[in-house]
């Protein structure tokens, strides 16, 4: 794929995946109940939750960075929000849910993938570490259940941010990155 | 006591290829020759109790006989090895099943289709040319995978030229390939690179309505889509005809060529009664046309 259409193709599967969760996240905090499906459920963000990646940064810090640090800001987050997802994924009761998450889960590896495939396509060294996701950092069980709901409940919210500001990420990438252009470059470089 | 075998067979239950050629030992043990005073020159071969001429037969020594099949296709099972004792009685000192096939061919003309289930269920279907029969238990598999990922393979049930994928991603290009595999050999598909979204045939629009307007000669459609925009884009067909009548009228493609959930029919006849179908697809025209929806009628009104 040129990059181009790998950045067009990654685009795509982050709304495909934004509105996989748009209703994923609704069952599945529907299945931890209340009060975590109340609407206007806006608990603090407690010290546990820090360890997933926190979707909440300074755009004007975020817009300055460049496309290769954003690129590989993005894959790092997703890789270890994938790691937790997975933990999440093995405990759900219903088998519906349990579906629904596993076929999240894949959609959401195909994004790492997608996007070290775009990082590629642009001459950029992919994030040091393992190809697959990292292995959660001894992702500690909540000590008790109301703990554990909260975990799942700010692994949601984190998630539907990063996909949010990520579709933009690569909205704008789509456009600063006119296809014919980057593969004449990388031609020039006797790729 | 149980009766002692005097001899034995190998290879024991071969597996092998039409048309090639093949030979057997029959190793007598040392035991039976002194006590029954028999020797590889008495053997004699049979084929599902056929006598095998003997120039097919070789004593290789006191105690194995060979026999030699230049062409397995006269092979059957069983193959025995019998000894004339005493010059008279036939006895049958071992037996091997033989089972004579053909290596699988290369799977070909690989395709696969995604047809939408409902707004979140997709399942990918593919089929090949298995290839020749190969008269062997042979095993097929459905394989794909994404660079750093591979998934279950898809082991077809009762069939050998079809699987289902239950679930598939979308937005990610997918290698997938057939592997064919019995006791002769293997063999692969040439791989099919894609993203499953472009090989869908969506759900056709359901919830069609008609309703007549102000004027006598507009009657405008209405209808839901099934697939969600995140997923793709849609373009349709709408085809309408007057009621009893039997042809067809369409709308230019080009009219109903980007995403829609309705659209006024112009040009009618005042106060006739008219039916209405549509169908969809992926805009950019990737991938398959759903089915036609079922006829919905609608009247316009008297002019």
């Amino acid at each position: 794929l040129g990059a181009g259409q790998s950045i067009q193709q990654t685009y795509d599967l982050t709304r495909y995946l934004e509105h996989q969760l748009r209703t994923l996240a609704g069952t599945y905090l529907n299945y931890l109940g209340p009060p975590f499906n109340e609407p206007d459920f806006n608990p603090p963000r407690l010290a546990r939750a820090e360890r997933v990646p926190s979707a909440t940064v300074d755009l004007d810090l975020w817009r300055g960075l460049t496309d290769n640090a954003r690129l590989a800001a993005n894959y790092r987050a997703y890789s270890r929000l994938l790691c937790y997802l997975r933990v999440l994924d093995g405990q759900v009761g219903t088998a519906e849910l349990r579906h629904r998450l596993a076929h999240f889960c894949a959609s959401l590896q195909g994004l790492v993938l997608s996007i070290g495939g775009v990082m590629s396509s642009l001459g950029y060294p992919l994030p040091a570490g393992p190809a697959g996701p990292p292995a959660p950092p001894g992702v500690p069980t909540a000590p008790n259940d109301f703990l554990k709901k909260m975990d799942d409940f700010w692994l949601l919210k984190e998630l539907q941010t990063w996909l949010w500001r990520s579709a933009k990420d690569f909205n704008r990438l789509k456009k600063k990155v006119p296809p014919a252009v980057v593969t004449l470059r990388l031609e020039a470089r006797g790729f | 006591g149980l009766v002692q075998s005097c001899g034995h067979i190998i290879p024991e239950s071969p597996v092998l290829a039409l048309g090639s050629n093949f030979t057997a030992l029959c190793i007598l043990n040392e035991s039976c020759l002194d006590f029954g005073n028999i020797y590889a020159n008495q053997i004699i071969w049979k084929i599902k109790n056929r006598l095998v001429p003997k120039e097919q037969y070789r004593e290789i020594n006191r105690t194995v006989s060979s026999v030699t099949f230049n062409d397995t296709s006269s092979l059957a099972t069983p193959l025995t090895c019998n000894i004339l004792a005493d010059g008279q009685i036939e006895q049958n000192i071992y037996g091997i099943t033989v089972t004579v096939g053909l290596a699988p061919e290369k799977p070909r003309n690989l395709s696969c289709i995604v047809h939408q289930l409902s707004r979140l269920r997709y399942p990918m279907t593919c089929t090949w040319n298995p290839g020749r029969h190969t008269f062997l238990d042979t095993q097929f598999r459905l394989r794909y995978s994404w660079p750093q990922e591979t998934f279950p393979d898809c082991i077809p049930k009762d069939v050998n030229n079809s699987c289902t994928i239950p679930d598939v991603q979308f937005f990610v290009n997918t290698e997938i390939w057939v592997e064919a595999a019995n006791a002769l050999g293997k063999a692969e598909s040439d791989p099919l690179v894609l993203d499953p979204v472009d090989i869908v045939k969506p759900l056709p629009p359901h919830n069609l309505s008609v309703s007549s307007g102000i004027l006598p000669t507009v009657l405008k459609l209405s209808w839901e889509n099934r697939i969600s925009d995140a997923v793709m884009k849609l373009k349709f067909n709408i085809r309408y005809r007057i009621i009893g009548d039997r042809n067809w009228m369409e709308i230019p493609s080009e009219d109903t060529a980007s995403p829609r959930t309705s659209f006024s029919v112009q040009g009618l006849r005042p106060y006739t009664e008219y039916v209405f179908s549509i169908r969809c697809m992926k805009e950019d025209g990737v991938g398959y046309w759903s089915d036609w929806t079922e006829v919905k009628a609608g009247i316009t009104t008297e002019d």
